[in-house]
C-alpha cells in the first residue's frame, strides 16, 4: 500500500489553503468568525472554570515551593520601598492637587473625566510569542479595541478583542504594540530629595498623617482616575526642592510668619502641616524633552522609544528620563500616562536618532488587577 | 450524517483539545522551563501524527489550531497552519515504519513540535507582524520540541484513541498443510 500518496498530500495542501483563506478573512474582519470566536469562548468557559480549580491549588503548591526565597527578598525590599514611600507621600499628594487645580484653571486635557472600570486579569497569553492578557470584563461592561489599559504604576497596554465577558489586553511589551510618547527630562541629581521626610517628620508621624488624609491613600495612576477630576498622571514628573534649590528637610524653620499664611483657609489641622511643609518649596514641572514612538520587542525584551531627533542645544536624552504618553489626535492613549523610565541610550549612526530602552514603571509579568480607561482612540473607531 | 459525525475523529478529539486547552491557559502557563511555555496542544498535534500518519495528523493539528486561534483570540488560521504542519511532519514516521517503536514516535513527535513552533513566527511574518524572531527563539523551539518529546509517550496513545487507531496487530501467516 503506498502510504504517502497524491491524495494524502492533496489533503495537506487543502488544510493549509484553509488555514490562509481563513486567515485572510479573519484579517480582513469577518463578522461570521468574530461569532464563532465568541461562541468558542463562551463554550470553552466552563472547561475553564473547572481546569482552574485543579489548576489553582496545584500552581499555588508549585509557587509556594520553588519562589519562596525569592518572595522573602522581595517582601523585603518592598517593605524598603513602603517605608521611603511613606516619607514622601504627604508632600507629593499636595503637588498633584495643585497640579490639577492649575490644570482645571486652563481647562487642559488630561484623563478628566474619562470613566474607568476595574477588570480582573484570569489568563495570559499561552504561547511563547505573544504578549497578551485576558481579563474577566468586556463589551457587557462598555469595552471596546483599542481602549487604554492601565494598574497602580502606569500604562500596560490596549485591548485588542473583545467578547461579551472577556477582552485581550496586548500588554507594551509586544512586538506590536507602539504609542506616541514623551520623554522628560529627569531630575537633577542634586536636586532629586534625598531626605524622605520633607515634612521633617518621622515615618510615624506621616504614617498617621497619610492615614487621617481623606482620600486616596497614595497618588498613583489608578488613584487619579478614580477621582474623576482633571488629574496629570506624571505626579512623578514633579520634584520638590526649596527655593534656593535645597531640599527642604526642616519646615519648623519656616518661621510662624509662614505657617500662619500657610493655615489661611485651612480647616483642618493636617493640611496645616502639609502646607506648612511645602509652603517654601516650589514645585519644578519637569519639561518634555522629545516626542517619539514607543514600541514593544517581545517577551523579555524592554520596550525602546524610536523617532528620536538628537538635538543637544535643546535636550540631551540620556538616563534617567521619565516617559509619559503624548496623547494626540490618533494616538492610542490620553497624554499623561506614566510609562517608564529611560534606562540605556544607544546612539546610531545616520538621520535615524537615538535609541532609548525604557522599563515600564508597571510589571507587566505580575498582574492581577488592571483598569481599563474608557478612551477610544479616534485610530481604533471602526473597529 | 450523524453515524458518520459520532465515528469519526472530531468527538473525542474536540473534547480532549478544549481540556488540553484549558491546561495549556492556566496551569502551563505557571510552571514554564527555562522561562519557556511547554506546548501541550502542539504536542497532541504531532503525536497525532506519529500515531496516525500525516492526513490525520494535519486534520487533528488543524483542528486544534483553530480551536487555539479561537480561544486565544489570534488570527484564526495562524496557529492552525502551525500544528497542520507539525501534524504532517510527525506523520512522515509512517513512510518509515508502519508500528513504530516507542523512541521512534518519540524522536518524530519532537521534529513535529519543533517545525510546529518554527512555523509559528514566519506564518506571523506573513501576516505582518514587526520582527516575529525574537532571539528567545533559540531556546523556545528545543524546549518546546523536547517537551513534546518527553509527553508522547502519553499522547501518542491519547492521540490513537482520539482518532480511533488501533494498533496494527500482526498475524502470522496460517500454515500451509504440508503436502
Amino acid at each position: 500500500m503506498a502510504i504517502y500518496t497524491v491524495g494524502r498530500r492533496r489533503v495537506i495542501f487543502a488544510l493549509l489553503l484553509t488555514c490562509a483563506l481563513l486567515l485572510t478573512l479573519d484579517l480582513r474582519g469577518n463578522p461570521v468568525l468574530d461569532r464563532a470566536r465568541d461562541g468558542f469562548s463562551r463554550v470553552m468557559s466552563p472547561v475553564e472554570s473547572a481546569t482552574d480549580v485543579v489548576a489553582t491549588p496545584l500552581g499555588r503548591a508549585w509557587n509556594g515551593i520553588t519562589e519562596y526565597d525569592d518572595l522573602e527578598a522581595e517582601n523585603q525590599a518592598l517593605q524598603d520601598q513602603v517605608d521611603r514611600l511613606i516619607g514622601t507621600q504627604a508632600t507629593a499628594r499636595l503637588s498633584v492637587e495643585e497640579y490639577q487645580e492649575l490644570l482645571a484653571l486652563l481647562s487642559l486635557d488630561s484623563l478628566a473625566g474619562i470613566p474607568t472600570e476595574v477588570a480582573k486579569v484570569v489568563g495570559a497569553s499561552s504561547n511563547n510569542l505573544d504578549q497578551i492578557i485576558e481579563i474577566n470584563k468586556g463589551r457587557s461592561s462598555g469595552f471596546k479595541v483599542g481602549m487604554p489599559v492601565v494598574n497602580q504604576a502606569g500604562l500596560i497596554g490596549k485591548i485588542t478583542s473583545v467578547t461579551d465577558n472577556t477582552a485581550k489586553v496586548l500588554l507594551i511589551t509586544d512586538a506590536r504594540y507602539a504609542v506616541p510618547v514623551r520623554v522628560l527630562g529627569a531630575p537633577a541629581p542634586d536636586s532629586t530629595p534625598t531626605n524622605t521626610n520633607p515634612s521633617g517628620q518621622t515615618n510615624e508621624e506621616l504614617e498617621d498623617l497619610v492615614a487621617t488624609t481623606v482620600g486616596p491613600s497614595t497618588t498613583l495612576v489608578t488613584d487619579v482616575l478614580n477621582t474623576g477630576s482633571t488629574l496629570p498622571q506624571n505626579d512623578s514628573g514633579s520634584i520638590i526642592v526649596a527655593d534656593d534649590g535645597a531640599v527642604v528637610t526642616n519646615p519648623a524653620a519656616l518661621g510662624d510668619e509662614a505657617l500662619g499664611e500657610a493655615s489661611t483657609g485651612l480647616d483642618d489641622p493636617t493640611d496645616l502641616v502639609v502646607a506648612a511643609a511645602t509652603t517654601t518649596t516650589t514645585v519644578l514641572a519637569l519639561a518634555a524633552k522629545e516626542f517619539g514612538a514607543l514600541e514593544g520587542r517581545g517577551r523579555g525584551l524592554i520596550p525602546q522609544i524610536r523617532f528620536l531627533q538628537d538635538n543637544p542645544s535643546i535636550a540631551v536624552l540620556q538616563e534617567g528620563d521619565l516617559v509619559v504618553t503624548a496623547g494626540g489626535f490618533d494616538s492610542l492613549a490620553p497624554p499623561d500616562i506614566p510609562v517608564g523610565v529611560v534606562i540605556n541610550r544607544a546612539d546610531r549612526s545616520g538621520p535615524g536618532g537615538p535609541l532609548l530602552d525604557v522599563l515600564p514603571y508597571a510589571d507587566v509579568t505580575k498582574l492581577n488587577f488592571i483598569r481599563v480607561v474608557k478612551y477610544t482612540p479616534l485610530s481604533e473607531v471602526e473597529q | 450524517m450523524l453515524a458518520a459525525i459520532w465515528q469519526g475523529p472530531f468527538i473525542r478529539l474536540v473534547p480532549v483539545g478544549m481540556v488540553l486547552l484549558a491546561l495549556q491557559r492556566s496551569l502551563l502557563v505557571e510552571f514554564t522551563v527555562a522561562g519557556v511555555i511547554i506546548q501541550v496542544v502542539l504536542a497532541l498535534a504531532a503525536a497525532a501524527g506519529a500515531a496516525a500518519g500525516s492526513e490525520r495528523g494535519a486534520i487533528a493539528g488543524f483542528t486544534l489550531g483553530v480551536m487555539y486561534d479561537m480561544l486565544e483570540g489570534l488570527p484564526i488560521g495562524s496557529t492552525a497552519i502551525a500544528m497542520t504542519l507539525a501534524g504532517a511532519v510527525a506523520g512522515l514516521l509512517a513512510l518509515i515504519v508502519a508500528d513504530p517503536q516507542w523512541w521512534l514516535a518519540m524522536s518524530f513527535t519532537t521534529l513535529g513540535a519543533a517545525v510546529g513552533e518554527v512555523m509559528l513566527p514566519v506564518v506571523r511574518l506573513f501576516t505582518g507582524v514587526p520582527d516575529p524572531f525574537e532571539p528567545r527563539l533559540t531556546i523556545i523551539v528545543p524546549v518546546v520540541a523536547i517537551a513534546a518529546g518527553i509527553l508522547s509517550p502519553v499522547f501518542v496513545p491519547l492521540a490513537r484513541w482520539c482518532l480511533r487507531i488501533k494498533r496494527a496487530e500482526w498475524v502470522a501467516p496460517p500454515r500451509e498443510p504440508a503436502l
